[in-house]
Parts: structure tokens; C-alpha cells; sequence
């Protein structure tokens, strides 16, 4: 048992890490007030734009073509959210709509673009992220083994941003402003903040965090560009409602899915797991989300003001 | 002057327009359309195959050339695009993939005058009984000899040593590349030689054909348990499997990949030119659809009947150029191949007492 959980870690944290740090950009949108179901729509723009800059670059240099599609994905995931932050915050458009037109645009001008710079849908990394274990950390027990074996130096990236996240959100002044513009976007302003701005920079970064973490699936397990990320996007969104809108939570939510949708996916090579029915573990993490909404629904911590839009107007 | 000016114009262009007229006409006009199944064009797959074919045919002999993209995936979403081709003239329609069966066999009798071509599947109400009506042409391939050359490669190059597969929907196709890929692995064991052991542990459908993520964990799992080569019919999930052994191969451990539908090499390169591709199952798609094109053109269509491209009529097989097979290994399937052509060698497409 401890051998299998050993050797599905590093493939767990893989599949958490573009969950985690998507969800991660969700939370600043949804904190701030923007209700953002473009995730999706946002992931698969960051990779396309992280394959076509990678599969240009990586020609001359290998080994900073990677990271310079993982800036480029972020930089374009931020731009393209734009187009939701505009029809929000100035327009004070329905959100769930607009983020609805995000995703379908995504995944449609990607290929477009694809198949007209480089002929063909799909686009094909050679030279992806590479695999490393820390030397002296490694040799830690258990948790050596676990946390420092096989590791992608992107899951390290992303840790730390979820931590950088932490202390914005919560040690700030401008944490405190996003925070309030989701709670209550009236009273912020009459105490001076720029409830519009404030959403603006919140709902570029889950932009910028979603990019990333498509670029993320491209140069960790996927390799290839070809126009989805799966649902990967809407499973962002659930892991934020399940982690109840806090960094901590979302780590915990998003971690639980990839592991579990990990054992499940590897069940069938698993003879231990072999005698379980793979469609039990596969709905598994499904059933839980469930039932765990239903039990909090009546506490539920989300933000006050997420899905409104805000009209100096009305007090 | 004006009068006689206007009248060389109309001269002019009445000669361009007829001109040009007999260009179109310098070939003939047959039409070929194609309705893209689940996918797009380009997915290096049965849509693709498909499409190179028929290109292929519209370069060479001169027939024009149109595929359409349905909205879904439904029967409805496929008649509504053949009705399409048939309206604006496109009177030969290929169509590739399963999911058309029950599409063409209401098309077959919608459009009489029109002729089909259904790869992998045949024409049916929904009941599984294949109705090839006169104007149509079902194709089947012999996975399970793609399969089988697959396995003969592989246990020529490995000598010895684990292997393990990873199919995509257990559906017919993937389980006759599966029953011939183990079938190959035997032969050699029994005739070549070799010592390739296929656990059960190792044989594996994942259910679809586009988790990506599964791909790498299950390619990750068999590795580490000291798999040596993966064949993988499984679309997506093939993918990654192979961006898994990318890894793996860059770190230096010897990990392989079989391709499987097209020649995979290029989707395996991992440095300069080396890729952990072995060698590819391949089913010919391209050279299927020009054939009916090209039978249709010479007036003599396979209306009505249900065809197999196998070994016997190089349907199926791996790769002409393997550059990870030694020369040897090459020179050996080879033989083997031809006594699969020849029929001195019966590769079942029965489960029988193979697994799953």
C-alpha cells in the first residue's frame, strides 16, 4: 500500500498543481466580487499560447523556452480576461454569461489560430518540463520520498505563489480592499477604494493564474496543444466552492481530487485496487464534492457581493 | 469606339469563361466530400487519415475536394452535413469512424443517386444487422494483423523482457489490435526466440480516448513496475503515455511507445531526432480512401460489398522506415510479414484464451 502511495505522489501532484493554481485565480476574481466560470476558456488560452511560443523557441533554447511559454501563457491569460473583466465591471453584464462566452471563444480562436500559423490543430511540444528529485530534501524520511521525489520545479512555483497569495490576501492592505469589494462593494467605496480597479487587477490575475495553469498540463503531462483542457477549468471552479473561497481550502480541496481522480485513473494497473469497480473510484471525488456542498450549504462563506455587478448608483 | 471596345470585352471574357470551363472539366466532375467524425481534421487520427486520402486524390486525379465538420456527433448532426455535400453536388461522400453506421444506412436510400464510403463500420438500423445497399461500400481493417506485426517488432527488438498495452473504449478495433498485438508476442516467443511476458496486471482499457492525465499515470505505473514497452491504442490517452516515456527517456531510462492507427514516430521525438516510438500498428486510412476514389473514377466501385484491408493487400502493418528497429529486426518482420500476406500465418480476431 505504501509503495503505490509513493508511486502515484508525484503523478497526483502533477494533476493538482494546474488545478490548484487555476482555482487559486478564481478565488482572487471571486474574492473581489467577479463570479469567473472562464476559467476554462482561460486555461486552454494559456496553452495554446504556451505551445505556439515553445514549439517557436525551443529550436534555439530548450531549456528557457519552457519558462518563457509559462510567462508568455500567464501574460495572455491576463489580456484575454480582460474581455470578462470589461463586460462585468463596465458593462455590469450577467457574469455567468459572460464567462460562458469566454470559454466558447477560447476554445474556437485557439485552433483558428493554430491551424493558421502552423497548419494543424494540434501543436506538439518536443522539449517539455523536466522531472527532478532534490537532492538532500529527498533523503528526508516519508516525506523525502513523497514531497521531494519527481518533482516538476513548476509544482514549486506554484506553491509559492499560493503562499505569496496567502499574505496579499490576508496581510495586506490591497488583500483587505479585494476582499471587501466582494463583501461589500458600497462600503468600500465610500471608504475610497476603487471598487473598479480593484476588480479589474483581481480578475487579471485569475487570468494570468488560469493561463499558467494551462501552460502547466502542456509542459507537465500533456505535451500537446489540441484545443480543451478537459474540464479541467470547471473542476477549478468546484474545487474553489468546496475549498469555501480560502488559499488553504483550495490547496486541500484541489489536492483531494487529484489524488483521488489519480488512484482512480490507475486503479486498473493496480491489482490491489483491481477489485474495486473503476466506476466507483472514478465518481468517487464527485460524491464527495457533492455531499460536502450539501452539508455546508447552509454555512457557506461565499463572497456577499460575488455575481453582482457593482452600480455607484445604487446604495 | 466605345461599342466596339465593349464588344471585345464580352468576346474576351465569353472565351475566359469557356476556357476555363474546359480546366474544370479537363478532369471530370466528380465530387468527393467527407464528414469528419468526433475530433477535427488534423487529430493524426481516423479524421486525418481519412483526408490525406482523399487530398491525395484530388491532386492526382483531379477531383475536387471538400470535408465538412458536423456540429456533434449525433445521427442527426451526420445527415444534416451529407445532406449538405449532396446538395452542393459532392455525390461521393467518405465517411470515417463507427459512429456513422446508422447515418449511412438511412443515407444509402435518402440518396440513391449519391455513392458512400464508410470506413470502419457498416450500415445498419441501429440493430447491428449490416445492410450494404448497392451505392455504398463498408470497410473493415484487420487490426488484429496490425497488431500482430506490431508484437513481432517489438519481441524481435526487446529479446526479452515485459510489455504491456493500454487501449482506449474497449470496443471492437482496440480489442483486435489488442488479441493480435498478444497473438505476435506468442508467435515470436513460440518461433523467434524471444522472452516477452504480458501480464494481465499490464493489459488495461482505459474508457476513453481522451484522458490525457490517465495516460501518463497508467504509462507511469507499468513503467515503474518494470514494463518495458506500451502499446497504445487509445488516441488522447496514448498521448499521454507518450509524453510519460518523453520524460522518462530524457532522464535516460529506456522506455518505448508502439503507435498505433498512423505512423507515430514524430509524436515520440524527444531529442534531435530520437523518439521513443518502436513502431506503429497502422491501418492505411489514406490509402483506402484514395483507392475508392480512384475505383469510383475507373468506373468500377465496390457498390454493395463490404471490404477488408489486411496484410494480403497491404492494408495493415507497421511502419515502411522503423528507425528504432535494428536492421536485423527489420529484415525478420519482413518474413514474417510475408507469410502473414501469404496466409502461412492466421492471426485470430477472436479473444479465445488471450486477455481481456
Amino acid at each position: 500500500m505504501w509503495e503505490i502511495i509513493v508511486q502515484v505522489f508525484p503523478y497526483a501532484i502533477a494533476f493538482t498543481i494546474p488545478l490548484l493554481i487555476t482555482a487559486l485565480g478564481g478565488l482572487f476574481s471571486e474574492r473581489s466580487g467577479v463570479v469567473n466560470i472562464g476559467l476554462e476558456g482561460l486555461m486552454v488560452v494559456g496553452l495554446f499560447s504556451s505551445a505556439i511560443t515553445i514549439v517557436n523557441l525551443e529550436k534555439f533554447m530548450p531549456g528557457t523556452a519552457v519558462w518563457v511559454g509559462l510567462l508568455v501563457a500567464a501574460i495572455a491569460g491576463a489580456l484575454f480576461s480582460l474581455l470578462h473583466a470589461f463586460a462585468c465591471i463596465n458593462l455590469h453584464a450577467n457574469q455567468v454569461i459572460s464567462g460562458t462566452a469566454i470559454n466558447m471563444i477560447a476554445g474556437a480562436i485557439t485552433v483558428y489560430l493554430a491551424r493558421n500559423i502552423t497548419g494543424s490543430g494540434n501543436i506538439h511540444i518536443v522539449h517539455g518540463m523536466v522531472r527532478r528529485t532534490i537532492p538532500v530534501l529527498s533523503d528526508i524520511p516519508v516525506i523525502g520520498k513523497l514531497l521531494f521525489t519527481q518533482t516538476y520545479a513548476t509544482t514549486w512555483l506554484v506553491l509559492a505563489i499560493l503562499v505569496l497569495s496567502w499574505f496579499v490576501l490576508y496581510k495586506t492592505a490591497f488583500g483587505l480592499r479585494l476582499r471587501a469589494c466582494g463583501e461589500h462593494p458600497q462600503a468600500a467605496d465610500s471608504a475610497g477604494v476603487n471598487v473598479y480597479r480593484i476588480r479589474y487587477i483581481a480578475v487579471m490575475i485569475s487570468g494570468a493564474f488560469a493561463g499558467l495553469g494551462g501552460a502547466i498540463i502542456l509542459v507537465t503531462y500533456s505535451g500537446e496543444f489540441s484545443g480543451t483542457v478537459a474540464g479541467l477549468g470547471f473542476l477549478a471552479i468546484a474545487a474553489l466552492i468546496f475549498g469555501q473561497w480560502k488559499p488553504w481550502g483550495v490547496l486541500g480541496a484541489t489536492f483531494f481530487f487529484g489524488f483521488a481522480s489519480t488512484i482512480a485513473n490507475v486503479s486498473q494497473a493496480v491489482p490491489l485496487f483491481a477489485r474495486i469497480p473503476g466506476i466507483l473510484l472514478k465518481i468517487f471525488p464527485y460524491v464527495i464534492t457533492l455531499i460536502v456542498l450539501v452539508m455546508f450549504s447552509k454555512s457557506s462563506q461565499a463572497p456577499r457581493a460575488a455575481g453582482e455587478p457593482y452600480d455607484k448608483g445604487k446604495r | 469606339m466605345l461599342k466596339k471596345g465593349m464588344g471585345l470585352i464580352i468576346v474576351l471574357v465569353v472565351l475566359a469563361v469557356a476556357v476555363s470551363g474546359c480546366f474544370t472539366k479537363g478532369g471530370t466532375n466528380l465530387k468527393v466530400g467527407m464528414v469528419t467524425d468526433a475530433g477535427t481534421i488534423d487529430d493524426k487520427s481516423f479524421n486525418q487519415g481519412t483526408w490525406e486520402g482523399i487530398k491525395r486524390a484530388g491532386e492526382e486525379l483531379k477531383v475536387e475536394t471538400k470535408y465538412l465538420k458536423p456540429g456533434g456527433t449525433t445521427e442527426a448532426d451526420y445527415m444534416k452535413e451529407i445532406g449538405n455535400l449532396y446538395d452542393a453536388g459532392y455525390k461521393f461522400i467518405v465517411c470515417p469512424g463507427f459512429k456513422f453506421e446508422t447515418a449511412i444506412y438511412q443515407a444509402q436510400d435518402k440518396y440513391k443517386d449519391a455513392k458512400f464510403v464508410l470506413i470502419d463500420g457498416s450500415p445498419h438500423a441501429g440493430d447491428g444487422k449490416a445492410v450494404v445497399k448497392e451505392n455504398t461500400v463498408s470497410i473493415f481493417f484487420a487490426e488484429h494483423e496490425s497488431g500482430f506485426m506490431a508484437g513481432i517488432a517489438t519481441a524481435l527488438q526487446l529479446k526479452e523482457g515485459e510489455v504491456g498495452f493500454i487501449g482506449g473504449m474497449e470496443i471492437p478495433p482496440v480489442q483486435r489490435f489488442n488479441w493480435g498485438f498478444q497473438q505476435g508476442i506468442q508467435y515470436a516467443n513460440a518461433n523467434l526466440g524471444t522472452n516477452i511476458s504480458l501480464k494481465a496486471e499490464n493489459v488495461i482499457y482505459q474508457g476513453s480516448f481522451d484522458n490525457v492525465a490517465a495516460g501518463q499515470q497508467l504509462a507511469a505505473q507499468m513503467y515503474d513496475k518494470g514494463v518495458k514497452a506500451i502499446f497504445c491504442a487509445a488516441g488522447g490517452v496514448g498521448v499521454g503515455a507518450i509524453n510519460e516515456a518523453k520524460s522518462r527517456a530524457k532522464a535516460g531510462q529506456q522506455v518505448w511507445v508502439i503507435g498505433v492507427d498512423v505512423d507515430q514516430y514524430s509524436e515520440g521525438i524527444y531529442d534531435g531526432n530520437k523518439s521513443v516510438i518502436l513502431t506503429s500498428a497502422m491501418k492505411k486510412i489514406a490509402q483506402a480512401a484514395f483507392d475508392m476514389v480512384q475505383a469510383e473514377k475507373d468506373g468500377k466501385f465496390p457498390g454493395g460489398q463490404t471490404l477488408t484491408f489486411d496484410a494480403s493487400n497491404n492494408g495493415v502493418g507497421i511502419p515502411d522506415e522503423n528507425p528504432n528497429l535494428s536492421e536485423e529486426v527489420q529484415t525478420k518482420t519482413a518474413e514474417v510479414f510475408e507469410k502473414l500476406q501469404s496466409g502461412e500465418i492466421k492471426v485470430s480476431d477472436q479473444r479465445g484464451n488471450l486477455i481481456k
